[in-house]
């Protein structure tokens, strides 16, 4: 330092230089008091350098042509996976090798992310697709800690995801240093309130049995996402042929799915057959068409109307009997509420008031009944909340709702005597009250119509008129765009409509519509479309990049309001209740100043970026312009400056 | 009985008569409270609803004193604006707005829209 106290620049680097010196000597010195312990990990020591330079001895083998991360991707052949998503990390460096030249990268077929919110999140998105499990890969530790959150969303949306994580072998093995920070001696422990079923296997023996088991758990209802640690020292293990031969592979178990006993579902065809004003409610309950061609069924055979709660694609929005616009009366004046795999009875059934005294009350009349068909009690932990409120009901039955819908149609079928007029009759005054709805929503699409910003209705319009005639699908919930889709589209099709995030964690939006579209691209002919927010798009843009390097087709249309809406709603909730006045809910709440450029970002990650459109009488040809550069394979992104909802 | 239901009936549908009595708002002031206050955040812009946080406002129906009730006491989940925060005067000018604002577009002129919905 100076005479005049700054520090001279000089001066400075001399004393760091001294300093360095002194650190090496004493360090130098500990160890040798100390040896053979290993130093700290901050500067290699002389000794350590001449190490790592020193070539092996004769005797040492250096290479192998088998290990035992090649028998893993062994196992998770046999599995039928197709895919393995991931962003790459060292624990399990030596499987990523197997897999991708061992393996020959096929099935599955290593998918490159850039967070592993987005490896575990497309695989949940996949999942309600394709109807099968995809899997990922993250890192020991911290790769875990980024998915986290995406396999939570998973778990409460009751859709399996088979997520493999990695450590280093034991502490004799550990190299010093990062491959500690990215070990853990129970690699489940953080996330095991939310995955159906985890372990780490200590042998590749164990690790074969305890993957097959995994994917069956994880693909028996309820379903969930399994969690299976692969031991560094397992994965980098030369493997003998002796060895090898010793080892099997179980074949996986394809157990059936629960349905409910008979005596309960006779018991809910006669409370069904006797109701006057029966609901059926629809939440996670349809996983393919022949669940939606089902409950197509019952609802005809009791003509009763049904309310698509939006968990899944549950019901047909052009069936006469979908009422789900007037649940609130509906509910109101049932009878007897039939819900099917309800993620929250307590509140199809209730409500609450959110004022700063909060009241609650019931939705439906008094004296009502309720049956519930649910895997819900199957699976529920103590920590996390999301198994909501405790209902009653008056006959709870614990069975798959799609499995046993074939045997509830049945039960009713023998039960319904000489009710079969009243059906008709009550399906007469159902349809009525239906044929008023479509109008209703056309009417109130029309009053947005020629806004600035554009509206949501508006959106949904132009979108549906340049894909009427493809083989299109959602892949949102819709929800955040005032139920458009289920107002508007006519969704017929299971495929059309994969329903929500369920956890409610932001940034589901975009990694599960990367997954959607990746299961919508193999089935073949699809034109799969997210409209998403841009809270939401804002937490994985990068989606994009992984979509347009493996060729995942989709045309994701911003819904830009910039903010995040539901917490600016709040905000001026709160503002409003303390008297304070609205006018700094934008604080922390808005993605203004500047405006992010949602097309430029698209472009930056080599997918088509259009926009920002403002006017309305743009947007109809930027989505033709996206549409027809869908076509050549590419991801597309148009950014909409849109109404709030 | 059915004469007072008769009398009800007439006194809702004399909107006007409430109009007349509600203090008269500027409806260019009106329009800039409105997204002041952040009722468009809810609303839309313009009024024009969302199905699942606040219903159509534009040309609403209400009678002044229905409106400026809803604002003070909200029947179900809305922020509650007391005089403190939108005083009587500044409602009615929003009141104004809303009142002002032009109808929606004919079904009939879009037919992009028309062919939409469930049929």
């Amino acid at each position: 330092m100076s005479g005049n106290g700054k520090v001279d620049r000089r001066g400075f680097m001399k004393g760091a230089a001294v300093a360095g010196g002194a650190t090496l000597a004493t360090e130098t010195r500990v160890r040798a008091q100390t040896a053979p312990a290993q130093p700290k990990a901050a500067s290699p020591s002389a000794a350590q350098q001449a190490m790592e330079n020193d070539p092996p001895g004769e005797a040492e083998k250096l290479t192998t042509e088998k290990t035992g991360s090649d028998f893993m991707v062994d196992v998770c052949q046999t599995l039928g996976l197709d895919y393995m998503a991931a962003c790459p990390g060292s624990t399990f460096r030596s499987l990523q090798e197997s897999f991708i030249n061992y393996g020959k990268n096929t099935k599955p077929e290593w998918l490159t992310c850039l967070h592993e919110e987005v490896s575990i999140g497309m695989g949940h998105g996949y999942a309600k697709v394709a109807g099968k499990p995809m899997a990922a890969m993250v890192h020991g530790t911290v790769g875990m800690q980024h998915g986290a959150m995406a396999l939570y969303n998973a778990w409460c949306d009751r859709v399996p995801v088979i997520v493999f994580t990695a450590s280093a072998g034991p502490v004799e093995d550990r190299r010093p240093g990062v491959e500690w920070m990215h070990t853990v001696q129970d690699g489940a422990a953080t996330v095991r309130d939310f995955v159906k079923w985890d372990d780490y296997p200590r042998s590749l023996q164990s690790f074969s049995e305890s993957t097959v088991r995994a994917y069956q758990l994880a693909t028996a209802q309820p379903q969930a996402p399994v969690f299976i640690t692969a031991d560094g020292k397992l994965q980098e293990m030369e493997l003998s042929k002796a060895a090898n031969a010793k080892l099997s592979i179980p074949k996986l178990n394809h157990p059936t799915q629960a349905a409910a006993d008979a005596n309960a579902l006779r018991e809910a065809a006669k409370m069904l057959v006797a109701a006057e004003n029966p609901v059926i409610i629809a939440d996670r309950y349809a996983r393919t068409q022949q669940g939606v061609d089902d409950l197509v069924k019952l609802a005809e055979l009791l003509q009763a109307p049904v309310i698509e709660a939006r968990g899944r694609m549950n019901f047909p929005t052009t069936h006469y009997l979908s009422h789900w616009e007037r649940s609130g009366p509906v509910v109101a004046q049932a009878d007897l509420v039939l819900s099917l795999e309800p993620s929250d009875l307590y509140g199809q059934l209730n409500k609450m008031r959110d004022q700063l005294e909060r009241t609650e009350g019931p939705k439906t009349k008094a004296g009502v009944k309720v049956i519930s068909i649910s895997t819900h009690d199957l699976l529920v932990r103590a920590n996390y909340q999301d198994f909501q409120r405790y209902s009653p009901a008056d006959l709870s039955i614990t069975a798959d709702g799609e499995a046993s819908m074939p045997y509830l149609i049945e039960a009713v079928r023998q039960e319904i005597g000489d009710r079969k007029a009243a059906f008709e009759a009550r399906g007469q005054k159902l349809l009525a009250a239906w044929k008023g709805l479509a109008d209703r929503a056309r009417a109130e699409a029309a009053m947005s119509w020629d806004l600035t910003p554009i509206s949501t209705a508006r959106i949904y319009a132009e979108l549906y008129n340049q894909v009427k005639d493809m083989d299109w699908a959602l892949l949102q919930d819709g929800g955040f765009q005032s139920n458009w889709p289920h107002r508007l589209w006519p969704i017929e099709k299971h495929h059309q409509f994969m329903g929500g995030s369920g956890g409610g964690g932001v940034g589901y939006q975009p990694v599960a519509a990367l997954g959607g579209a990746l299961a919508h691209r193999d089935a073949g002919g699809r034109t799969p479309i997210s409209v998403c927010g841009d809270g939401e798009f804002n937490m994985a843009p990068h989606t994009l990049w992984t979509a347009a390097h493996h060729k995942i087709p989709y045309l994701t249309v911003v819904h830009n309001n910039r903010a995040y809406h539901q917490e600016v709603m709040h905000v001026q909730h709160m503002a409003n209740r303390h008297n304070r006045g609205v006018e700094n809910a934008i604080i922390g709440t808005t993605l203004r100043a500047p405006f992010v450029d949602y097309a430029k970002v698209a472009q930056g990650y080599g997918a088509v970026g259009i926009g920002p459109i403002n006017d309305p009488k743009d947007l109809g040809p930027a989505i033709a312009k996206g549409l027809d550069a869908m076509k050549s394979g590419q991801p597309v992104l148009i950014d909409v400056v849109s109404q709030p909802r | 009985m059915k004469s007072h239901i008769l009398l009800l009936a007439a006194a809702i549908l004399a909107g006007p008569a409430f109009a007349q009595d509600a203090p008269k708002g500027d409806a260019a002031k009106g329009e800039k409270l409105f997204m002041a206050d952040g009722c468009w955040q809810c609303h839309g812009v313009g009024g024009n609803g969302a199905a699942l946080t606040g219903p159509k406002l534009s040309q609403t129906a209400l009678p002044f004193e229905a409106f400026l009730h809803q604002l003070r006491r909200p029947a179900a989940e809305m922020a509650p604006y007391e005089a403190a925060i939108v005083p009587d005067s500044a409602a009615a000018d929003i009141y104004a707005f809303l009142k002002s604002r032009p109808a929606s577009p004919d079904l009939k002129d879009l037919p992009l829209l028309q062919g939409m919905g469930v049929k």
